[in-house]
């Protein structure tokens, strides 16, 4: 029991960041629904970004396997 | 009472308004480059590939110089509160220091202390560490911004706050009214994301300088791609705020709207044209060459098809009784000041709401006293007094119409350099290239012009109808404020010279080369990633 001890504690403290998270939506969402609007779309322009590096590797690597299949 | 010599008061506003607008071309670079950068470490420590580490040092380094900049003018504006405004900080600085002192506290200490570890720590934290420190340092640079812009709401819509006629200041009631306003949310959102779309027009222009010079190809290529997208998003976003910020100024700032929109008379709906071109005359107050585009008013600023939008003249009209109200404030609030007898308090507490009214009439009364005006004089000082009211509308005018001009352009060109990069046809189309390279100082310009339409459209007052411009400045000799602006030109000047000398050289030197980097990847999830789409995207 003991040796699950620090994944128990990890759990917890995922489950307490995730309740602050959900108490921080609640409320910022009604007392300053532009400000929620900044977390959220901040979030979203980041990952959205992001997201477009990922596929541009991908792009890449699909690329460069069409160049290794025409070569010889 | 004299009044402060009206030239001190011209050169306190220009030499402010040159600090405000030199200080503010670095900030929406800070605001939006960290974030970026954490968009780009954030590629990296998914992915694991090194250009990514690459390239949010070297972005993060142009990020670094621009900060150290920008702090280097801020730190001078704060001081000119104290120097050139000392009316204005007496009577608003309860209220108005607040934020400022938390913005030094909290997100600045922050900000800065997190720079260090991002900038010396890539080496020293994990990657996921490193990363977490450079979201901080986004999240603080944000922060700085928004209790400036809080406070800066405090100044366009007074809120949580009342006039103590004891200590002749405004006193501060409510914290959370002041954070939580609406006018403080709507700024400093658009004023944020607008700052994205300046960190994205940066790195996309200085990425395509190298691809056109076919250099860094490998760098170039993957920081177009994040910062397109990440612009596109912004300018969609910026835009959609900023109509939020319009609607909020329609309900609280009629006159600023009004003179933003070149509008004289109050507009008769649905037909109602909206000004896309004229030269607004405020001397004669009316406009010549007027180009409108019909049925646009109306659903532009109220969001509907039947509600008129009051013009100026109107506006003037309706003052009309609050000027009367205010000069009765002022005389019962001199009164007060001798006598502290409850009827004057309370004749004053009846009038509150008007007081700014009665400052305005000062200047237009005999020997500057208005309780030195007669009945018969009465209607001459409220007559005279009535365009005072209005901001400098041609100043307005332009400088709204040209931020919206640059922001719509922004979105259609975001929207043709999304397309050009998801099908890897940047390089085969130049044009786009040099448009994004002569691009870079747009987004700063519309900014800049973003923030004239807000504090120009703020004037006659520094406190929204409550303290006039002309009374918010310190009693200096026009000699003082002269020799302090040539200092401040002389001093900035260096200071852009070495700003512009760093990041030119820095940029143009560019990275490492990364020609070692060229190969696919090897990282676990994107080969899953690969080999799950059957090679094919």
């Amino acid at each position: 029991m003991f040796a699950q001890f620090p994944s128990l504690l990890k759990l917890a403290g995922l489950g307490a960041a995730l309740v602050i998270a959900l108490l921080f939506a609640v409320f910022v969402g009604d007392q300053g629904p532009w400000y929620f609007a900044w977390v959220v779309g901040t979030v979203m322009i980041v990952l959205i970004s992001a997201t477009g590096a990922v596929l541009f590797e991908a792009q890449n690597n699909q690329d460069h396997d069409q160049n290794k299949e025409t070569q010889p | 009472m004299d009044f402060i010599n009206p030239h001190v008061v011209d050169l306190s506003r220009f030499q402010f308004a040159m600090t405000a607008l030199y200080h503010f071309m670095f900030v929406p670079l800070t605001l939006g480059l960290t974030f970026l950068v954490a968009a780009i470490e954030t590629v990296y420590v998914i992915t694991g590939r090194r250009i990514y580490r690459d390239m949010a040092k070297f972005w993060g380094h142009l990020f670094a110089i621009n900060f150290a900049l920008g702090v280097a003018t801020g730190l001078t504006m704060e001081f000119e509160f104290g120097t050139n405004w000392s009316m204005y900080s007496h009577f608003f600085g309860d209220m108005f220091g607040t934020p400022l002192a938390i913005e030094g506290l909290m997100a600045f200490f922050m900000e800065s202390t997190f720079i260090g570890l991002m900038v010396f720590g890539w080496d020293r934290l994990s990657r996921p560490a490193h990363l977490a420190v450079t979201f901080l340092v986004a999240v603080g640079s944000n922060l700085s911004a928004l209790w400036i812009l809080i406070a800066n709401a405090g100044m366009n819509v007074p809120t949580g706050t009342h006039f103590d006629p004891d200590t002749m200041r405004m006193q501060f009631d409510s914290f959370v009214e002041l954070v939580f306003s609406e006018d403080a949310q709507a700024k400093f959102v658009h004023t944020s994301v607008a700052g994205y779309v300046c960190a994205a027009m940066l790195i996309m222009g200085i990425s395509a300088f190298y691809l056109l010079r076919g250099r860094h190809r490998e760098l170039a290529l993957r920081s177009f791609r994040i910062a397109t997208l990440f612009g596109l998003v912004s300018s969609v976003a910026v835009i959609t705020l900023g109509d939020v910020l319009g609607r909020m100024d329609y309900a609280k700032q009629p006159t600023k709207i009004a003179a933003i929109e070149g509008l004289w008379h109050t507009s008769k709906p649905p037909y109602a044209p909206w000004a896309a071109f004229a030269l607004p005359d405020d001397a004669k107050q009316e406009n010549h060459l007027e180009i409108g585009v019909p049925f646009v008013l109306t659903p532009l600023i109220t969001h509907s098809f039947d509600q008129p939008v009051t013009g100026m003249h109107e506006l003037e009209d309706q003052a009309a009784p609050r000027i009367r109200s205010g000069i009765i404030a002022i005389n019962a609030l001199k009164r007060y000041g001798d006598s502290h007898s409850s009827t004057d308090l309370a004749t004053f507490r009846a009038h509150e709401d008007d007081m700014g009214f009665g400052f305005l009439a000062m200047r237009h009364s005999p020997n500057q006293d208005t309780s030195a005006i007669t009945e018969a004089d009465l209607e001459r000082v409220v007559k005279q007094t009535q365009p005072d009211i209005l901001p400098n509308v041609f100043a307005t005018f332009w400088a709204f119409r040209i931020m919206v001009a640059l922001g719509g352009f922004f979105f259609i060109f975001f929207a043709f350099s999304t397309f050009f990069s998801l099908r890897n046809q940047l390089e085969s189309n130049r044009w786009l290239l040099r448009i994004a390279v002569w691009a870079i100082p747009l987004p700063v310009m519309a900014t800049e012009f973003g923030w004239v339409t807000a504090e120009a459209g703020r004037q006659p007052w520094t406190v929204f109808d409550r303290l006039p411009t002309f009374l918010s400045s310190s009693s200096h000799t026009v000699g003082y404020m002269t020799f302090s602006l040539i200092g401040f030109i002389l001093l900035y000047s260096a200071l852009i010279i070495a700003e512009f000398y760093l990041m030119f050289r820095y940029a143009r030197r560019g990275p490492q080369d990364h020609t070692s980097h060229e190969t696919p990847s090897t990282d676990p999830m994107l080969s899953g990633l690969h080999n799950a789409q059957g090679g094919r995207f």
